[in-house]
């Protein structure tokens, strides 16, 4: 850092930033263990070992916490997307971040619902 | 290097960069649509324990779905590897380290776009 530099103090945009990184990356790496878990297909009793597995409450916890990760991540993603192509479009910053982080929050509780919902009926 | 460079060119490092940079945007939006319409099928739609081997083949029937999984694997590796890529420049400072991390990061993406690739095309 040279001399007189600033550190970025922002506000909603570096909530926005941290967050984007964290999610972006959380997805990732469940991704890399995505494609593991997939690739045991030709060996049908290990694969839906496996799936039977993802019905755990624990793990249906943790689909609801990557539902809200990919959510936060595609909906921000796209205020990335109008700031970078159309400047100037967004009037009010922390608005759109505010509307984005909700919209993010109300589809995952609705989501999660969902998820969560078979093992409390037993339906699984 | 920077230095050699007349005003107006731009260092192969610069376009590449560039591309990256517009690649994320448009990868984010196909993304955006390929990584929600799959977590509402494989979550919301149909619960986690009944994406079985015999609901995979069912699926996978028609081709469309394959080229859709096919995809989402694709350009997940793609962005997310070079998300990761991005994070690990601004956060491995030590040379030798970094490209440490990066090899780390392109082997096992390599490795895994192979292992998924094979998955979808040998699946029986």
């Amino acid at each position: 850092m040279s001399k007189g530099a600033t550190v970025y103090k922002g506000k909603s945009g570096q909530w926005a930033f941290v967050l984007h990184r964290i999610t972006g990356f959380l997805v990732f790496l469940f991704l890399l263990l995505h494609i593991v878990d997939v690739s045991t297909l030709n060996d049908p009793h290990v694969y839906n070992q496996i799936h039977q597995l993802y019905g755990n409450i624990f793990l249906r916890l943790f689909e609801v916490g990557l539902l809200f990760a990919l959510l936060f991540h595609a909906l921000n993603g796209l205020r990335v997307i109008m700031i970078d192509f159309w400047p100037g479009v967004i009037k009010n910053e922390k608005g759109v971040f505010n509307f984005m982080l909700s919209l993010a929050i109300v589809l995952t509780i609705i989501g999660g619902w969902f998820i969560v919902k078979p093992f409390f009926l037993g339906a699984h | 290097m920077a230095a050699a460079l007349t005003r107006g060119q731009r260092s192969s490092r610069q376009n590449f960069e560039t591309w990256a940079w517009f690649f994320m945007r448009i990868s984010g939006v196909i993304l955006f649509f390929l990584a929600l319409i799959h977590m509402y099928i494989m979550h919301i739609e149909n619960d986690v324990t009944h994406t079985t081997v015999s609901f995979v083949a069912r699926r996978w029937a028609n081709p469309w779905w394959k080229l859709f999984d096919w995809w989402l694997l694709v350009l997940g590796l793609l962005h997310g590897g070079n998300g990761l890529r991005t994070i690990i420049d601004d956060y491995v400072k030590k040379p030798f380290k970094r490209s440490l991390t990066k090899a780390l990061l392109y082997v096992v993406g390599s490795g895994l776009f192979l292992l998924g690739t094979i998955t979808v095309l040998t699946f029986k």
